[in-house]
């Protein structure tokens, strides 16, 4: 096991190192400099020029690469070029808003999906199945942005119960006498539309899982022999059906974590939500290289090692794999 | 082997894969998850068509270019405009005639590409082992893990401006690693096979073996794989326009709510934010529907893979 | 079963939904309490500002901020756009034979409530040479000296006349000594000074405006306080009381106009300090809680030629386009009437150097006519058609197999425009021009590109026909033209995109930088606008209106101005209703 964890984890460093490495050849090959792209007449060429100096843009290409590695392993991700403060505070101010919106939503549509998915198995063939599985193909397949623009005119403009942008008001937070369960509820206020959005587009996904991996479960040699001894209905499906139904619903949120995160990204920029995937989505559309790039690698990171997790997780729950 | 004999086993393969191909038309049609999926696709295809007439009965229903000389700004549906028009005068109807050549164009080459290069790259992997093996499924298990919207969106980044076709080909770049893992398995089941070894023995070359041998086997569930990615390209075309990194020259779907949103119409204008995101998510939801169906026509114990990530 | 026990550990099974929907109700009965008027102003903006560093944070969103913070000697006041002294205490005192200029300070203070000496000045300047600071170098590097004469006097003096010296020099916000020296001195030999300094950020950066920022929540909202120090309180400058009369302003950052604008009318906002697009206004102009402002802008957009290439490199042929394009339909039909006409480079808020004397291609003719006379230009220079498209009774039809004058036949003709979401005038624009082109039988295509695409194609590679680009805020200091047409600014990333090269031109120009008697100036600025109009390398199309709302019910005493009333003087003077 702990082999297996080391191994993984080698290949992980690996393809983030090849990643560094893509993504430095990319930025390089493109034509253009981030100046470039700066419109202001009062820009003289003179300034333009010296200013791309001064951004370590005109040094070799390997001298280039060799600082980028050494900064990277030694965690300086640079300066962006839009803020001009260090990559790594934009980033430290934006993460905890995303984990905050994204794990929310994904453990309710996980929760939500799984227990609906164990009843809509259980009752195969009854409306109460067709309803869930029909709800779940519907809004699995709903294209993402279009949902959130749905839910934002109908809940934020048309009967006005939630805010349609943002994240906090400002009064909450600039009276000092607020306590701290005020700005906690105002936070929440304000998630409740890109959560509404990330939880319907995900619960479907679980539910279709789970649900065809207990039907798969229910035809197992164990569940006839719970029913011969004579268990009740509720007993096997809660307690022998729906834990091992539930290995393909952690490898399918291994899988479908790079869609999630997708979605993510389209969540928080429909919504304005200040989080990692719109200040990726931000500094792409203004150029900001160092900040798109570890915007990326940090997704990358957090992709590739939660996919050792559930790896991992697998191996650890199911007992007929052994490392 | 003669002449004649090579040409009876190749009537006999055609007229084995037309039995089989009459047996699965079968099976599909008992499916009604199939039944309406490809009842809507066959529906966004003839809109497809379709997308030619406007432009053809007046210039001013051209998606892109064409402006109602007497409308300059987002009007209701009427008749002369049955969806309305956009903010600039255009007609939605039209566009959304494109959008779906755009869709079926964008979905289904960026499939094609990714099936064809994961088939391949699959039954290399496959049939090679050893250390190619390794190598490929090893790039796959990383390449499937990615996020392929946020990285397309950091290529267009880069380039400035990605026109329809190169996005299609970053799509495909992305999207084979599901089809290649598949191909892989099945090879590897294949090469066991007893009739690979006679074709060995009697001296086919490797390619032979691959192309003659395999590939006639794999396709099928290949192609099921092809319907998945369909939609997945689809989305990701569309969340790429969505957030304005699309080919400007290009009406698609996602353009189009980029336009609604952007212009600042979508609490104005219903009839022009509902058509595109609905026409979206139906083709999802048919291509869905349709590999579902395919799924039990071709592999009852085949598990679906529903990550359009 | 092994596993079973291993899942109830991990697997949480809460009536999940039953939560959901306590989170919802909860949620919704907890919408959050109006804060009543209590003297704070509040502006919708879309971009939070890149940072408080005024070297960096050089956009349109930063300056919104920066600009009520970091202050110039002299400003423009809004009514006659004249230079009024605002750090400095009285007009410059310019000696034009040893070309010396001595600017008397105001006292005043530094928000930190250390005194503004003349050593802030000097020292600003000094930075501005030292680092070749991006945007500001050009306008300092022909300054020999400048010195602390006392604590209040400081002293330029200019290696040469430039005419841009009062109108930029002048105008540059000062920082504080006392805040950069340590960093400067730390700098000293480092390579990568100018790296070091536009990536710095400072917790508070000490300024001399109304305003400073207090709260900053990233990504959600700025909170500015009135800056105790501050030395218009109470003065009146430029005949103008200054206050400010609010306590404090917040910076609201929305992610689309839509929701700014919806802020703005459900009483969110008091302003939202942005264009409202033509679109938003059919909404918004019956709501009788919201008050519209127009004001011109100092702006110019236009459709510029690649002077580098058949057949754009044909005067005549620039002439019949410029003939063809009907710039009161652009603005009447694309602009919704929200814009002037251009007939020059200047656009004629410019009192001073707008030339309203420039030959102005076929104004006021209407569409046969137009058609007509760009038929006459093109034939005159030689071009032939296979049916052209004036007929042999001087009727209009339509035109095909247009031929160069060495006999080939016209090849197509590309114009640019940035996509239809980032700018759909522009886009539209350029469509509504190729389809006026196709009348004489030009083959022209009108394709949209993202932005940044765009620019390069056109500011680096040179790789273009036609392009349509606009600046939405120029300078009014003319100096501009030089930069966009002098033939040494024809290379990759210069401005001259259009490759203009005109020695008459480049001499005006030159002789036009240098002078600074204004009324000599503008003898030559009119005539290099001749020139260019009657060589049309850019033909100027339209310079938009610019509207801004604000609530009617909350806050008076806005002061409209070229560019708007988002501007310093306004959130000086608005009281609380």
């Amino acid at each position: 096991m702990k082999r297996f964890i080391i191994k993984r984890m080698a290949q992980v460093v690996v393809v983030l190192f090849l990643i560094l490495t893509v993504l430095f050849v990319l930025f390089r090959l493109a034509p253009g400099d981030p100046v470039e792209r700066m419109v202001d007449p009062n820009l003289t060429l003179e300034e333009a020029e010296h200013l791309v100096e001064q951004l370590g843009l005109k040094e070799p290409i390997l001298t280039q690469y060799g600082i980028y590695l050494k900064n990277f392993a030694m965690g300086h991700f640079g300066h962006s070029f839009h803020y001009g403060q260090p990559v790594a505070e934009v980033i430290w101010e934006k993460l905890p808003n995303t984990i905050l919106l994204f794990t929310t939503a994904v453990i309710l549509a996980a929760l939500v999906g799984v227990s609906w998915g164990k009843i809509a198995a259980w009752s195969k063939g009854k409306w109460k199945d067709l309803a869930f599985t029909v709800a779940a193909l519907v809004t699995h397949t709903l294209f993402l942005p279009w949902l959130a623009l749905l839910l934002v005119w109908f809940f934020g403009y048309r009967l006005e119960w939630f805010p349609i942008t943002g994240m906090m008001s400002e009064e909450v937070w600039l009276d000092p006498d607020t306590a701290w369960w005020q700005k906690a509820w105002d936070v929440g206020y304000h998630m409740m539309l890109p959560l509404l959005t990330l939880f319907l587009i995900h619960f479907g996904s679980y539910l279709l899982v789970m649900r065809s991996s207990m039907l798969d479960t229910l035809k197992e040699d164990y569940i006839v022999t719970a029913r011969a001894k004579g268990l009740s209905e509720k007993a096997i499906r809660n307690r022998h059906a729906a834990p091992n139904a539930m290995l393909p619903v952690v490898t399918s949120v291994g899988l479908s974590l790079a869609f999630s995160i997708n979605g993510g990204a389209l969540t928080e920029t429909v919504f304005s939500w200040p989080g990692i995937g719109r200040e990726l989505v931000f500094a792409v559309s203004h150029n900001d290289y160092p900040l798109a790039q570890a915007c990326f690698l940090l997704i990358a990171t957090v992709v590739l090692f939660s996919n050792v997790v559930v790896d991992v997780l697998y191996a650890y729950l199911d007992p007929r794999i052994r490392y | 082997m003669n002449q004649q004999a090579a040409m009876d086993l190749r009537q006999a393969r055609r007229s084995l894969w037309r039995e089989r191909l009459a047996e699965d038309w079968r099976v599909f049609r008992r499916n009604p998850l199939g039944r309406i999926g490809l009842t809507l696709l066959i529906m966004f295809g003839l809109m497809a068509v379709c997308s030619y007439i406007p432009p053809m009965i007046n210039p001013m229903y051209n998606p892109m270019t064409g402006v109602d000389p007497h409308i300059m700004a987002s009007t209701g549906p009427s008749a002369r405009h049955w969806l309305g028009t956009d903010f600039m005068g255009r007609d939605i109807f039209a566009q959304l005639l494109a959008g779906a050549r755009v869709a079926f164009m964008v979905g289904v080459s960026a499939a094609f590409m990714a099936v064809v290069l994961g088939t391949a790259l699959g039954m290399t992997a496959g049939y090679m082992g050893g250390l190619t093996d390794t190598l490929l499924m090893r790039a796959a298990d990383m390449i499937m893990v990615m996020p392929t919207l946020l990285v397309v969106l950091m290529l267009a980044a880069l380039f400035g401006q990605l026109n329809i076709w190169t996005i299609v080909l970053m799509i495909a770049l992305f999207r084979w690693p599901g089809v290649s893992r598949v191909v892989r398995a099945q090879t590897l089941s294949l090469k066991q096979r007893p009739f690979i070894d006679a074709a060995r023995v009697a001296g086919a070359s490797h390619p032979r073996i691959i192309f003659r041998h395999i590939m006639p086997n794999v396709l099928p569930l290949a192609f099921l794989y092809m319907t998945f990615r369909v939609t997945s390209a689809i989305v990701i075309e569309a969340a790429l326009a969505f957030l304005g990194f699309g080919d400007p020259g290009t009406v698609s779907w996602g353009m189009m709510l980029q336009w609604v949103w952007k212009t600042g119409h979508m609490f104005q204008a219903m009839y022009w934010l509902l058509p595109p995101g609905l026409c979206i998510s139906l083709i999802t939801l048919s291509f869905y529907m349709l590999g579902r169906a395919m799924d039990e026509v071709l592999d009852p114990r085949l598990r679906d893979e529903t990550s359009a990530g | 079963m092994v596993t079973i026990k291993k899942f109830r550990r991990l697997l949480l099974n809460l009536p999940a939904a039953a939560l959901l929907a306590a989170i919802a109700v909860l949620a919704v009965w907890a919408a959050p309490a109006q804060s009543a008027g209590n003297g704070i102003l509040k502006i919708g903006v879309l971009e939070e500002p890149k940072s408080l560093n005024l070297w960096l944070a050089s956009d349109a969103w930063s300056n919104r901020i920066l600009s009520l913070m970091y202050q110039p000697l002299y400003l423009r006041e809004p009514n006659s756009m004249e230079l009024v002294p605002w750090l400095a205490a009285e007009q410059p005192d310019f000696d034009h034979k040893t070309l010396t200029c001595t600017v008397k300070l105001r006292p005043a203070k530094w928000s930190d409530g250390s005194d503004f000496t003349a050593e802030d000045v000097v020292f600003t300047g000094h930075m501005i040479y030292l680092y070749q600071m991006p945007r500001h170098y050009s306008k300092w590097k022909f300054i020999e000296k400048v010195e602390a004469v006392d604590k209040h006097t400081v002293r330029f003096v200019l290696n040469k006349p430039m005419a841009i010296f009062l109108s930029r020099t002048l105008t540059t916000p000062i920082v504080q000594k006392k805040q950069w020296a340590s960093l400067v001195k730390q700098l000293e030999g480092s390579e990568r000074a100018l790296q070091e300094i536009l990536q710095h950020d400072f917790e508070e950066p000490s300024v001399t405006g109304p305003f400073v920022v207090d709260k900053w929540k990233k990504g959600v909202f700025v909170y500015m306080k009135k800056n105790p120090h501050f030395f218009g309180q109470g003065q009146t400058i430029g005949g103008h009381k200054l206050g400010p009369h609010i306590k404090g302003i917040i910076f609201k950052i929305y992610g689309t106009a839509d929701a700014a604008i919806l802020a703005l009318r459900k009483g969110d906002i008091d302003f939202y300090w942005n264009d409202i697009q033509a679109g938003y206004l059919k909404s918004i102009e019956n709501d009788p809680d919201i008050k519209l402002f127009t004001n011109t802008k100092s702006g110019v957009y236009y459709l510029g030629f690649n002077l580098r290439r058949a057949p754009m490199d044909d005067v005549a042929f620039r002439r019949a386009v410029a003939t063809l394009i009907a710039k009161e339909f652009i603005i009447k039909r694309i602009l919704q009437g929200y814009g002037e006409v251009l007939h020059s480079m200047i656009p004629p808020g410019n009192e001073v150097f707008y030339n309203p004397n420039v030959p102005k291609h076929g104004a006021g003719l209407d569409r046969a006519q137009r058609v007509k006379a760009a038929y006459e230009i093109l034939s005159r220079a030689g071009y032939t058609w296979e049916t052209p498209p004036v007929d042999a009774q001087g009727k209009v039809q339509k035109a095909r197999g247009i031929k160069t004058p060495d006999g080939k036949p016209l090849r197509e003709v590309v114009i640019l425009t940035p996509p239809a979401d980032y700018d759909p005038h522009r886009a539209m624009s350029g469509q509504m021009i190729q389809e006026w082109l196709r009348e004489v039988g030009i083959p022209v295509v009108s394709r949209p590109m993202a932005f940044g695409a765009l620019i390069q194609t056109v500011k680096t590679q040179h790789d273009f026909d036609c392009f349509v680009l606009g600046y939405g805020k120029l300078a009014l200091d003319p100096g501009y033209l030089r930069a966009f047409f002098h033939s040494s600014q024809d290379k990759p990333k210069g401005w001259n995109m259009s490759g203009y090269n005109n020695p008459e031109f480049d001499q005006l120009a030159t002789e036009s930088d240098e002078t600074m008697d204004t009324a000599k100036r503008r003898d030559l600025i009119f005539k290099m606008q001749e020139i260019l109009m009657s060589e049309v390398p850019y033909i100027p199309l339209y310079n938009p209106v610019l509207v801004e709302g604000v609530r009617a019910d909350r806050f008076t005493g806005w002061v409209p101005a070229l560019g708007g009333i988002g501007n310093i003087w306004s959130l000086c003077e608005i009281q609380a209703k």
